[in-house]
């Protein structure tokens, strides 16, 4: 069974909007001053270090509002909300927080790392099934087997960094993220 | 990491090999065509007579032009513009713009399927 920190109403509210915060600022920095991947819309994913950190603490809730409300918030911030690229961005990260919950669920046997890794795997998917559903051919797909090796290294360092920084907020008890 | 955090790892990678073969399938081997495909339908292209085409996409145009037998974008009103430096297309290597539905991708030169569909 995964346990969650027990915080008030009020808490939960501020950690939320504040978890939100910060990943809408990643998110946003991430796409205006970092260089793309070499495969189109592949990013390094630093939002999901927050959202992952929310699922961790908060439970599939409040990652949900972190995850969905980074997309709605930066893609409104950049001008994209409604177009291709916001689809593509909202469908990636519905699927990444699908396979995260299902993952968080599934047991102590998987911790935060197997979920950001399965996480950004599903992202990957996502976007490539995504991608060929908006140009109605199946040439996206064609790039899937290096996306998923290279969402594997990706979703470990996030994964990774988020159990790092989970591990230094004290006064909270973690079974899953403690591994 | 745990035993399962491991297994998901691997079972990532193994479909990512296995999706090797499939990938490879849906673009066919290097050929004399390519096919330009956008919102509005699909156009084949001779890949041996240079000369630039213009997509139109869902936001904005998208220049392709033939040149030495490759196919590649020169230009792209989106806001990455990550297809212009994919450089040329090749077999399971397309280019593609996926804010505008554009791409362009290498198609045997064996005459399967269509040459073009127009909706």
């Amino acid at each position: 069974m995964r346990s969650h920190a027990d915080h008030g109403a009020a808490q939960r509210l501020a950690s939320t909007a504040v978890l939100l915060a910060i990943a809408c600022a990643l998110g946003y920095l991430e796409s205006v001053l970092m260089p793309p991947l070499p495969l189109p819309g592949m990013r390094l994913g630093l939002a999901y270090i927050v959202i992952v950190i929310a699922l961790a603490i908060h439970g599939p809730r409040v990652a949900a509002v972190v995850s969905l409300g980074r997309v709605l918030l930066v893609a409104l911030a950049v001008g994209t909300l409604g177009g291709p690229q916001f689809l593509l961005s909202f469908g990636g990260a519905v699927a990444a927080l699908a396979a995260m919950v299902v993952l968080s669920y599934a047991g102590p046997s998987f911790s935060v790392v197997g979920w950001s890794v399965l996480g950004s795997a599903a992202h990957v998917v996502g976007q490539l099934l995504l991608a060929a559903a908006l140009v109605s051919s199946t040439a996206p797909l064609a790039l899937l087997p290096v996306s998923l090796a290279l969402s594997v290294p990706l979703g470990l360092a996030v994964g990774y960094t988020a159990r790092l920084l989970v591990s230094r907020i004290p006064d909270l008890s973690l079974s899953a993220a403690g591994r | 990491m745990t035993r399962g955090d491991v297994l998901v790892v691997i079972a990532i990678v193994a479909v990512a090999l296995l999706s090797v073969p499939s990938a490879g399938a849906m673009l066919a081997p290097a050929g004399g065509a390519a096919v330009l495909h956008g919102p509005g339908g699909s156009t084949t292209v001779d890949l041996s007579s240079p000369g630039t085409y213009v997509v139109e996409g869902r936001s904005g145009q998208v220049e392709f032009r033939v040149a030495d037998g490759e196919v590649f974008a020169t230009s792209a009103e989106c806001p990455d513009h990550l297809c212009v430096g994919m450089g040329a297309a090749a077999p399971g290597r397309p280019v593609v713009c996926a804010p505008n539905g554009v791409s362009a991708s290498i198609v045997s030169g064996r005459g399967e399927g269509l040459d073009a569909v127009s909706r």
